[in-house]
């Protein structure tokens, strides 16, 4: 699993904190602990700094670069703000995160990814927002996404298509739909694009408790229909265990052995039975319970662990 | 050529609740009335039998209210001062369900007390047979004070006691708990808020067979089919076995309706728009069947002239077809 560590988001207040003051040590230390960690790449959420992207951009650049190599990944809508930053980048190849279906990002996000040579992450998202049918979104990346890419002559080897995670609680009836659409764009072109995912929105809104176990449950799933490249957490200890425990096939635990089972029918595209469960076990009856509201057979509740299980 | 009807078997049903209890049961209502037991969506007479249709509540207030349409006030006359009074004229009318909901303050002005309360649902339960459901006004501290006294002073009446909302549920829950009442849970439109509040509740220990959902609609032109959607969503996962989406629904059209521009205004909009008095009543009624179509158990209603179409309307949608 590549992973693109999330941690620098400007949504924690500890990170809005330390780019006020210009914390140059804050920032190399969350850089290094999640390369650390396995972070394959790092995501750079600044915001749209409207009145500072051209000093704040570099900047951050030249700090994280100072002591890690990855690429950096910039999550941003400010486009002069992204090439401020690209410009200043000296390892890895970048990204650009994101451009969408929308015409007006469409235009202009790939010709500046062509131009620094950067991979390019683009959202199944168009005009009217994000569809719930997972054809649609796939179609979204066949009919104008990748064209686009072969309009200009951007590799789509370096194009990364995001299909969009949004949360179980609110938006559930898209969750089942965005498994299916990871799995059929993994056939959308030769070469194929890669496919990445913001794995954490699947559980905003959700209380804190529960939060882990609801995105540890959708990786198995996500996994088992092909994904192999998220936007995640890598300070994570059990969401790393449970594709270490996926991608080793270890199965010498009992959770393990349930983590593998719901990898695998998602694999055969079976949904998970409830005979590959000890509802016995509380974690294992959690895992089902979990799997039943990504699924949208179950309708999900802040409670929904504490309703009796569902065949 | 026959055609052959394909047939939905759902695993689950929708809970059978009883509100009221007759002198046998402790309570003192001529009759009860039993909703729920749906074994399929609304009316699909040839899939499952509906052991109980849906059932008409009429909303009356302890007091004359300061904020319903002259119409209403109009039809209703003199009885709108007395709460007693006004049940009967429901009775008479054969709605199934007294809805009595405590103003905030006195007709006088003076903040409403619990002994005023008691004494009007008092009251009320001696001028009618009817099952009775009391809400409180509908902020948090004074539905708490209002409604406790309620249920102390009614026990074993089986009251349906609300409004149950995800910011005050605990004292009404508690207060219907101890005395033998049932509650009605109320979230905004949306499915997770509903069965979430559901579980609260039956985690403090209220029996299954004691709670109602109100799912909240919008009214005809007011967001109704986001409404319907919720509960169709909520009657779906019911009969798929979901047990904490397994309660009769209770909706409230007369207050949505009466609150549109539509139905509240009779000067200064379009000519087109027709009669004022008509087109309200259009607007209730209307309203209503929409959600009786999306599984409304319990229907609370304002006019009398929407009371005698949805009882006709309810009479109908209940009637079996003769097999051909």
């Amino acid at each position: 699993m590549y992973i693109i560590g999330e941690n620098i988001h400007i949504i924690s207040p500890k990170v809005k904190e330390a780019l006020a003051e210009k914390n140059e040590r804050f920032f190399q230390e969350l850089a290094v602990s999640q390369v650390e960690a396995g972070a394959q790449a790092l995501d750079l959420n600044l915001g749209p700094r409207k009145k500072d992207w051209e000093e704040v951009f570099p900047w951050m650049v030249k700090t994280v670069e100072a002591v890690v190599d990855v690429p950096l990944c910039f999550d941003s809508t400010n486009l002069m703000g992204i090439e401020a930053g690209l410009k200043q980048v000296t390892k890895a190849q970048p990204i650009i995160n994101s451009t969408s279906a929308e015409p007006e990002r469409l235009e202009k996000v790939p010709l500046v990814a062509k131009k620094y040579n950067t991979r390019l992450l683009a959202l199944t998202m168009g005009q009217s927002g994000i569809p719930v049918k997972a054809d649609e979104r796939v179609n979204i990346a066949l009919e104008t996404l990748i064209p686009r890419m072969l309009e200009i002559d951007y590799p789509i080897e370096d194009l990364i298509l995001d299909p969009l995670v949004l949360t179980v609680s609110g938006c559930q009836e898209y969750c089942p739909e965005l498994i299916e659409a990871v799995r059929t764009l993994q056939f959308a072109w030769d070469p194929p694009p890669a496919i990445s995912v913001g794995l954490s929105n699947v559980s905003n809104a959700v209380p804190a408790e529960n939060r882990g176990l609801i995105n540890r449950v959708y990786c198995a799933m996500l996994m088992g229909a092909g994904l192999q490249m998220m936007i995640a957490n890598p300070l994570d200890l059990e969401l790393k265990e449970t594709i270490r425990i996926i991608e080793e096939r270890d199965a010498s635990t009992a959770v393990g052995h349930l983590y593998l089972k719901i990898h695998d029918r998602i694999a055969a595209m079976e949904e998970p039975h409830i005979e590959d469960v000890d509802m016995n076990d509380p974690m294992q009856s959690a895992i089902w319970k979990t799997t039943q509201i990504l699924l949208n057979k179950v309708i999900y509740a802040d409670s929904y662990l504490g309703q009796e299980a569902m065949a | 050529m026959p055609v052959e009807i394909p047939k939905d078997n759902w695993p689950g049903a929708v809970r059978t609740i009883t509100l009221g209890a007759t002198a046998a049961e402790g309570g003192s209502r001529r009759q009860v009335v039993t909703v729920g037991g749906a074994k399929s969506l609304p009316f699909l007479h040839f899939e499952a039998i509906h052991p109980y249709r849906p059932v008409i509540a009429l909303e009356i207030r302890d007091r004359r209210p300061d904020d319903w349409s002259p119409l209403l006030i109009k039809t209703w006359q003199e009885v709108v001062d007395d709460p007693a009074s006004w049940a009967q004229a429901g009775e008479k009318l054969g709605v199934d369900l007294i809805q009595l909901t405590l103003s905030l303050t006195k007709a006088d002005g003076s903040s409403n007390t619990p002994a005023n309360a008691v004494n009007v649902v008092k009251a009320v339960l001696a001028a009618t047979g009817l099952p009775l459901l009391v809400f409180g006004p509908g902020q948090a501290e004074v539905d708490n004070e209002l409604l406790v006294a309620v249920a102390e002073a009614t026990k074993g009446e089986r009251l349906v006691l609300g409004i149950c909302e995800d910011k005050n549920y605990r004292t009404i829950v508690a207060a219907a708990l101890a005395n033998g009442h049932l509650v009605s849970a109320r979230t905004p439109m949306d499915v997770n808020l509903a069965k979430q509040l559901n579980i609260l509740i039956k985690d403090m220990g209220m029996p299954l067979d004691r709670i109602l959902m109100d799912p909240t609609t919008g009214a005809l032109g007011y967001g109704i089919e986001y409404g319907y959607s919720v509960m169709e969503r909520l009657r779906l996962a019911a009969l798929q076995g979901d047990t904490m989406t397994q309660f009769p629904m209770i909706v409230t059209p007369g207050f949505e309706a009466w609150k549109t521009k539509e139905a509240k205004v009779g000067e200064g909009v379009p000519a087109e728009w027709g009669d004022w008095e008509a087109r309200a009543i259009h607007w209730e009624s209307l309203t209503t069947i929409a959600l009786l179509e999306s599984g409304a158990d319990i229907v609370v209603l304002r006019h009398p002239e929407s009371i005698r179409r949805i009882q006709a309307a309810i009479q109908e949608l209940m009637t079996q077809a003769e097999p051909a």
